[in-house]
């Protein structure tokens, strides 16, 4: 059982929602937003540890977003979801501290798998501190 | 200007035009081939024809001039070496028969002893004789025994009285030896009438001062009476004392000196008569003749004609010859050129017609890339969406007990999310084939990366029956490029390749060095081949031969966008039931773009 809160940022609504009530059905806390702006919102208010989040939506760029929540909350893991194929913007996405990228459309087991190593990266953490 | 655009573009091929009709090009080139020799020729040939014509004709003129030029003063010399001497033997009979002498000539021992004086300095003087003033002989000396002979009906009689001169024509006489007659005529004292010094002389002198007259370029020189008797001995045309034969019309001459004479009237000499005749033989000569003065004799100058002789003949073959060589030769240097030319233009049009295909087939690429990348991405959305709802209902499933059809809906749904796969690889492909990845290059060695390929595809290579062989040149340069790009491209073909194999087959893979600068990999398969039409479309994104579902027919697309971007090429030889070549070609080093 995955600890922690996780919050899906993604302007395709059934996506976004359907993805939520899989991983409920995980067990898991999760919420969902469907616009850059909704998420930041979320952000502050839910407090997730773990984001997933499009790389492209119609308000805000998923890369801007990326940097906002690195600056304000160091803490919380970022997962990409790329439409784009493309490899490079995953790396990008890497390089500005998101914790890996999955490609869409996403395989629920690899996700799964991606949650599992950020919440043990995250876990780690916490105990080292 | 427009016109002369409208010719020459007229004469070269336009490749535009039969662009892919092959057989219509070479037709078009072999035309090209045609005209332009044929204006090589004519431009070339032309001026060599027209000069060569005008110096032939121009040398003609000029020797046709020269040889009328010669004649002219060769009459000339001849008329007055001839006129000279006879009027210097006029002259000395008048001064032996001096008006007085006349008594003392009656007198045979006179006459004798003058004879033998003339005879000394004149050899050929052959008698000498006085005749009074009722024309009777009152002495002679010569070989006859004349004596008393009447004269006064004879005509040279009554001329040499009237004239006081007379010199006849040649004539054979009693002794049968040609001879002429020079008499004077003196007036006796006191009106008693006029008397007669007669002298016949022998042919042989006036002979003598003719012959002077031949030279190499004259054949023949001989005197005429105005009956056209011949006077002295001709050494070609006929006989002395019978008719000159050059006087006979032979026929028509082919050879007209009117033009030339015209032009050099003022060469001829006054009087003269300067034809062209034909001989008995059929030869044509010049034929000059001139009135001697105070003599009844007329001068004849026979020529052969230069023009008709040999050596003209073989000037005229030695420069025909030279001439027919200068155009043969130049026919066959214009041949090799309009060859050359030809191939030449041929080959860059060749060259041009390959860079506008490779052009337009990457124009082609990079539009449908374009094009592919969008579809993609749009698609890729409902895409996502399917795939959870059925991972949703599929979650749901698992938590719900059996019931009727559970199974029957299980495997829909399964079916549904296989589906969803497949159409993720073909999105994922198309992404693939258009974006822009940055190229990562290293130094590697393609012998190994085959071998690393090959490995990945041995398990599905085997179970298939079919063997992979490697003829790796060990001398292969390492290479600077993109091993992960690479790796995609050579799993590309080599799988290509099981996939047309099928069941039981080789495939061999050989590694060369291609020239200093580059590595050529070949990739040989003995599957079932292809057409050239499915060779010339093989490149082409969503070209596949492969049945429904199991290709995307972008393998090779991609393939070839890879090869183009890391600087190298790709070329296949097929042909129905004879397997495929794939030929990639690398460079060594990766130029910086």
């Amino acid at each position: 059982m995955i600890q922690g809160k996780i919050l899906i940022i993604d302007d395709e609504v059934e996506f976004a929602s359907t993805l939520r009530q899989r991983l409920a059905l995980r067990g898991m806390d999760v919420s969902d937003a469907h616009s850059g702006t909704e998420g930041l919102e979320q952000l502050a208010g839910y407090k997730p540890d773990i984001v997933l989040l499009d790389l492209k939506m119609p308000d805000m760029n998923g890369l801007d977003i990326l940097s906002l929540i690195k600056e304000k909350y160091p803490h919380t893991e970022v997962i990409m979801l790329t439409g784009h194929g493309s490899v490079a913007a995953g790396i990008e996405a890497m390089e500005k501290g998101a914790f890996d990228y999955i490609m869409k459309p996403v395989d629920l087991r690899d996700l799964l798998v991606k949650i599992e190593q950020a919440a043990a990266g995250m876990e780690q953490t916490s105990h080292g501190q | 200007m427009n016109t002369k655009r409208m010719w020459i573009s007229r004469l070269l091929p336009s490749p535009s035009e039969y662009f892919e009709d092959t057989a219509e090009m070479e037709k078009n080139y072999r035309y090209f081939s045609r005209r332009l020799f044929v204006l090589l020729l004519g431009l070339t040939m032309t001026p060599l024809i027209i000069v060569s014509g005008l110096l032939h004709y121009q040398y003609q003129n000029l020797l046709q001039k020269n040889e009328l030029t010669q004649l002219v003063l060769n009459l000339e010399q001849s008329q007055n070496t001839i006129e000279r001497f006879v009027s210097k033997l006029q002259s000395i009979i008048k001064f032996v028969a001096r008006d007085d002498r006349y008594e003392e000539l009656r007198n045979t021992e006179e006459l004798k002893a003058l004879f033998v004086r003339l005879q000394q300095e004149y050899p050929d003087f052959a008698d000498i004789e006085v005749i009074d003033s009722s024309g009777r002989q009152q002495s002679y000396i010569g070989p006859y025994e004349l004596s008393g002979n009447d004269y006064t009906q004879q005509n040279w009689y009554k001329e040499v009285l009237q004239r006081g001169v007379y010199l006849s024509n040649v004539f054979s006489g009693f002794r049968q030896v040609p001879h002429f007659v020079i008499a004077v005529s003196r007036k006796l004292p006191d009106n008693k009438g006029s008397w007669v010094l007669r002298v016949t002389i022998d042919v042989n002198t006036l002979q003598r001062y003719v012959d002077i007259g031949v030279t190499n370029s004259i054949s023949d020189v001989y005197l005429v009476d105005a009956a056209g008797n011949l006077q002295t001995k001709p050494r070609k045309y006929g006989l002395i004392g019978e008719k000159s034969v050059l006087l006979h019309d032979y026929g028509l001459t082919e050879y007209s000196i009117s033009e030339t004479l015209a032009d050099y009237q003022q060469l001829l000499v006054k009087n003269a008569d300067v034809t062209v005749v034909k001989t008995p033989e059929g030869n044509e000569v010049l034929h000059a003749a001139i009135d001697l003065q105070s003599t009844p004799w007329r001068l004849v100058l026979v020529k052969d004609l230069y023009l008709d002789g040999n050596a003209w003949f073989f000037f005229q073959l030695r420069l025909f010859s030279i001439i027919l060589g200068c155009i043969l030769l130049g026919v066959l240097i214009l041949l090799r050129m309009s060859h050359v030319i030809t191939a030449h233009i041929r080959q860059s049009d060749r060259r041009r017609q390959h860079f506008f295909l490779e052009a337009e087939s990457a124009n082609k690429l990079a539009a449908i890339g374009r094009l592919a990348a969008g579809v993609a991405h749009e698609i890729n959305n409902p895409l996502s969406i399917i795939n959870q709802k059925t991972g949703l209902v599929m979650d749901y499933f698992e938590m719900t007990e059996d019931f009727k059809y559970k199974q029957a809906m299980e495997q829909a749904l399964n079916g549904v999310q296989e589906s969803v796969n497949r159409c993720r690889t073909i999105t994922h492909r198309l992404l693939g084939f258009a974006r822009h990845t940055d190229v990562m290059i290293e130094e590697l060695d393609m012998n190994q990366l085959l071998q690393e390929v090959v490995a990945f595809l041995a398990k599905e290579a085997t179970y298939n029956q079919i063997a992979i062989n490697f003829d790796l040149d060990e001398g292969l340069k390492h290479i600077q490029s993109d091993r992960g790009q690479l790796q995609q491209v050579f799993l590309n073909i080599i799988n290509n390749a099981i996939d047309a194999i099928g069941n039981e087959g080789t495939i061999l893979l050989k590694t060369r060095m291609q020239k200093e600068d580059g590595i050529r990999i070949t990739v040989v398969d003995d599957g079932p081949g292809m057409s050239v039409e499915v060779v010339q479309r093989i490149f082409d994104p969503f070209f596949t031969t492969k049945e429904t579902g199991k290709g995307t027919g972008l393998g090779l697309s991609i393939t070839y966008g890879i090869l183009k971007k890391l600087g190298g090429d790709i070329q296949v030889n097929s042909e129905p039931g004879q397997g495929a070549t794939f030929t990639i070609v690398l460079p060594l080093v990766q130029e910086q773009q």
